[in-house]
């Protein structure tokens, strides 16, 4: 890999199958193991009204066999080779991957073109009635029984009307989960995991055309299926603050400012970006000298944006020192942006930012797992796994302007949503 | 010996067909290629005049670098009554350098854009910092001047301190914490490893800038320090890089030893009320053992058996057969001294009991039962075929050389560890299982519902149902 400061050189490799899988190969011989990665282009909100956490259920039952791997085949097999594998599910993707040697090819490629070709008989009501009990206690045990578990959830059910996908969380809500039915799953299947709506990404220690052989030979008979229809997702709307509170067991106020934001395909994702690491990243940054070292109101405080593909979400979130009401600490935090809004940023602070920014992009693509992984995020949910050479450079071109423009317009009260999490009577 | 030859069967590496031209055959798992010999990293170093040792292994391909600076200046090195101390004083270490607020630090810091990190465990301290290779000196001159000069103000003492003082409160509301804490109070006491490297509210309200400098003073010593690291960078640059930066540090302190490894207690369940709460964090615990014992790689190989893995006897049980929870695992901590073993798992209230009994149970037929040849198979290709994965970046290898060094492993041991593991027999693990983990040295302790968990828990013994305010 070749880094300069405009530009990462990442030699790689596309293909399309002619069923419609497109192939992306990264090889580095630097260790000898190979990340496989297949993303699918459906996530939660591809969900139906009364389903959701499905895709997520049905994330998990990927891993309980198909036709030809056993049950718990996925674990056992992966282990055994040395490797490492998981899956996750968000608003619009899916994703399988695995690390192993590199020497376990084969082995990696059986198992995603099984699932992606031969799940069906292998899928039981047993099955998904094992899986249904796991994800409910992962949203107990990731959720609902740890502090402030639920604030994400409550904003995006305030922020966006019925109907929106991006409504509800990735992990649903738990009698929707319990409706889950093996019809649906069959259902889902057939709609949304044809290899035309998939990526396949390889980086690792292989010779290209060898490993282009051995992916067509395990995918490429696998029939394509139309294509499925995209959610129509509502630009950002820009229509009024909207506020919420919900009281939690625990003992500081947690204050979420979510802005409608341009989504990772627009213009202005990478300087919103920045304008986040700007606000939150680093001891010097805006808010963390406002809040955590000056007026000494905030635990912590945290700015980010989510690169999803179509309505952006950019988050400002701060933990209240004990004793700090809510109020004081949304106070200090607007004071901050109001500032920014109105003064815009300065040079250093805002090469900082870049020069952060930098480090994260490039150190993100030292493992092959978070290689591929960048490469599959690219290519499914920009179109293009070229963004992940381009984005040094599309950072490097932002400016000052560009920042105080961008804070000016998403910082917008009209586009907030804030939720107080407060400690339930008793508890501060 | 590479990890291929050793822990595969003969007959798949044998049955390897020639990829390009075999059309798969989607019955059977594919059999596996040839692996590239095991290439560990070579690390390089030498020792400055004042006793700072320096230890690097080059890593082309990424231009990162990772860099660990470890001292003797864990919580095993401080006054019982200054517990803490040694956690406020790595956090301290940006605070200000003489002339030189916490915000110039900041600033400074945040516009190399490089991470830094400094803690404190309970031997030893490291200062941890993560960059690109472009600004390696930059990165260097940062560590040596915080961890060096810093120059503790007193507002900044008393501003982290407060902090500390709240994230101690705070810990009360994250269930998983309170169990872990609970835990491991019930099983060490008083001892350095019953409470967590942070210190207790009693003890960081006391504390003051001279201590925190008088620690400093004596701790952060090159005189049995360590500094290494890895990544993308010539190395005739390091050693002079390093006596740059370090050559006017002086003085020395000694290695800071284990605390003494305490009788396991047992016998009844300790049940942590939290009303309302959804499921109940469930631990079985016992007093561990430290790095290094003779049975260091059983204890290893016993314990992926039991849950080190996903694909392990109790996350199998709990999860892909009963789904009662998301997750079960369990670990041996090995530290200087005997750290926990500690299984654990979060399991809806209703079947809190029942959870206890199947943990049990599986610990109990490891400790009757020989494990199978596949399963044992299985283990040992989990362990020791993952090695490449294990040092596959820059901060991977300094995070494993750094742990090496601090807990005084030998030079070659992860070159002899593919032969140790292979070499447990399934009559040492059982051996192994029924030494450390016999059912009167573990202890229960759940945090959950007491209400609604208590009247499934009494096939296990005497409930001790305490208040969520003690711990």
């Amino acid at each position: 890999m070749r880094v300069s400061q405009t530009s990462v050189a990442l030699d790689f490799e596309e293909h399309t199958l002619d069923n419609g899988l497109r192939v992306v190969l990264q090889p580095d011989s630097s260790a000898p193991l190979v990340a496989v990665q297949v993303m699918y282009h459906v996530g939660s909100k591809n969900e139906r009204p009364g389903r959701t956490g499905f895709a997520h259920l049905f994330e998990h039952l990927l891993f309980q066999g198909s036709e030809n791997v056993p049950r718990e085949g996925h674990f056992r097999f992966i282990q055994d080779a040395g490797g490492t594998l998981n899956g996750t599910t968000w608003f619009d993707r899916t994703n399988y991957f695995e690390t192993v040697p590199a020497n376990e090819l084969d082995l990696a490629l059986w198992l995603e073109s099984d699932r992606m070709g031969f799940f069906k008989p292998g899928i039981t009501q047993e099955k998904l009635d094992n899986q249904r009990e796991v994800v409910k206690n992962e949203r107990r045990q990731s959720y609902e029984n740890r502090p402030y578990g639920l604030a994400l959830e409550t904003v995006f059910a305030e922020a966006y009307d019925e109907g929106h996908p991006y409504r509800h969380p990735t992990i649903g809500y738990m009698a929707d989960i319990d409706a889950a039915a093996l019809e649906d799953v069959h259902d889902f299947f057939d709609l949304h995991y044809g290899p035309n709506n998939a990526v396949l990404v390889l980086a690792g220690d292989f010779e290209t055309g060898a490993a282009l052989e051995r992916v067509k030979a395990w995918f490429g008979d696998i029939p394509p299926r139309p294509v499925p229809p995209r959610p129509v997702v509502p630009a950002p709307p820009c229509r009024g603050e909207r506020r919420a509170e919900i009281a939690d067991n625990v003992q500081a106020p947690r204050v979420y400012l979510m802005f409608h934001s341009p989504s990772c395909n627009d213009p202005g994702f990478e300087t919103v970006d920045t304008l986040a690491c700007l606000l939150a990243d680093g001891d010097s940054s805006r808010l963390q000298r406002a809040l955590v070292y000056e007026q000494q109101v905030a635990a912590d405080v945290d700015a980010f944006t989510w690169p999803t593909e179509n309505a952006g979400m950019c988050f400002v979130v701060a933990t209240a020192r004990l004793g700090v009401s809510p109020d004081r600490l949304e106070g200090a935090l607007r004071d901050v942006i109001d500032e920014v809004r109105t003064d815009g940023v300065g040079a250093g602070e805002l090469q900082g930012a870049l020069n952060r920014v930098r480090y994260a992009l490039v150190s993100g693509l030292a493992s092959f797992g978070s290689r591929a992984d960048a490469l599959a995020h690219a290519a499914v949910l920009r179109g293009d796994p070229r963004y992940v050479n381009d984005a040094l450079g599309r950072y490097a071109a932002v400016s000052r302007d560009a920042v105080h423009g961008m804070a000016r317009t998403v910082l917008d009260p009209r586009r907030l949503t804030a939720l107080h999490v407060v400690p339930e009577a008793g508890k501060s | 010996m590479t990890p291929d030859r050793a822990a595969r069967t003969p007959s798949r590496a044998a049955a390897t067909p020639d990829p390009r031209v075999a059309t798969p055959d989607r019955t059977v798992r594919p059999p596996a290629g040839v692996a590239r010999p095991l290439d560990l990293p070579t690390f390089e170093g030498g020792r400055l005049a004042n006793g700072l040792r320096y230890e690097f292994a080059r890593r082309p391909g990424i231009p990162e670098v990772s860099l660990r600076l470890i001292m003797e200046c864990g919580a095993g090195a401080e006054p019982a009554a200054h517990a803490g101390v040694a956690a406020l004083a790595a956090r301290l270490l940006v605070s200000g350098t003489p002339g030189r607020d916490a915000m110039d630090v900041a600033r400074r810091l945040d516009r190399l854009g490089a991470v830094h990190a400094a803690s404190a465990g309970y031997s030893v301290g490291a200062v941890a910092m993560e960059c690109l290779s472009e600004v390696f000196d930059e990165a260097l001159d940062f560590l040596a001047d915080t961890t060096l000069r810093s120059d503790f103000p007193e507002s900044e003492v008393v501003r982290l301190r407060d902090e500390r003082l709240d994230e101690i409160k705070r810990r009360r509301d994250e269930p998983a914490a309170v169990a872990d804490l609970a835990l491991i109070g019930e099983l060490y006491g008083e001892g350095l490893y019953g409470r967590p490297v942070a210190g207790t509210e009693e003890t960081v309200s006391q504390l003051a800038r001279e201590t925190v400098c008088a620690f400093h003073e004596a701790r952060y010593r090159p005189g049995g320090a360590l500094l290494v690291i890895c990544g993308d960078v010539s190395s005739e640059r390091i050693g002079p890089a390093v006596e740059a930066r370090f050559e006017g540090w002086t003085g020395r302190c000694g290695r800071v030893e284990p605390p003494p490894t305490p009788e396991a207690p047992g016998g009844g369940v300790i049940l942590i009320d939290r009303p309302g709460s959804p499921q109940s964090e469930v631990r079985v615990g016992t007093v561990g053992v430290p790095f290094g014992t003779d049975d260091h790689y059983a204890i290893i190989v016993a314990n992926a058996i039991l849950g080190g893995l996903f694909h392990s006897r109790i996350n199998l049980n709990l999860r892909e057969d009963k789904g009662w929870t998301y997750g079960a695992r369990s670990d041996f901590r090995f530290r200087r001294g005997a750290g926990p073993f500690v299984a654990r798992t979060a399991v809806e209230t209703a079947v809190t009991g029942p959870a206890f009994e199947e943990i049990l149970k599986e610990i109990d037929m490891l400790s009757r039962e020989l494990v199978s040849k596949d399963e044992l198979q299985l283990v040992r290709n989990a362990l020791t075929l993952s090695l490449p994965r294990q040092f596959e970046t820059a901060p991977h290898v300094c995070a494993k050389r750094s742990r090496q060094r601090i807990f005084g492993l030998p030079e070659d041991y992860w070159e002899e560890y593919t032969a140790r593991i292979v070499s447990v027999t399934p009559e040492q693990i059982r051996a192994t299982c029924r030494k450390y983990l016999g059912p009167d040295r573990l202890t229960l302790l759940a945090v959950g519902d007491a209400e609604k968990a208590a009247p499934a828990l009494g096939k296990l013994g005497a409930v001790d149902i305490r208040p969520l305010g003690e711990v």
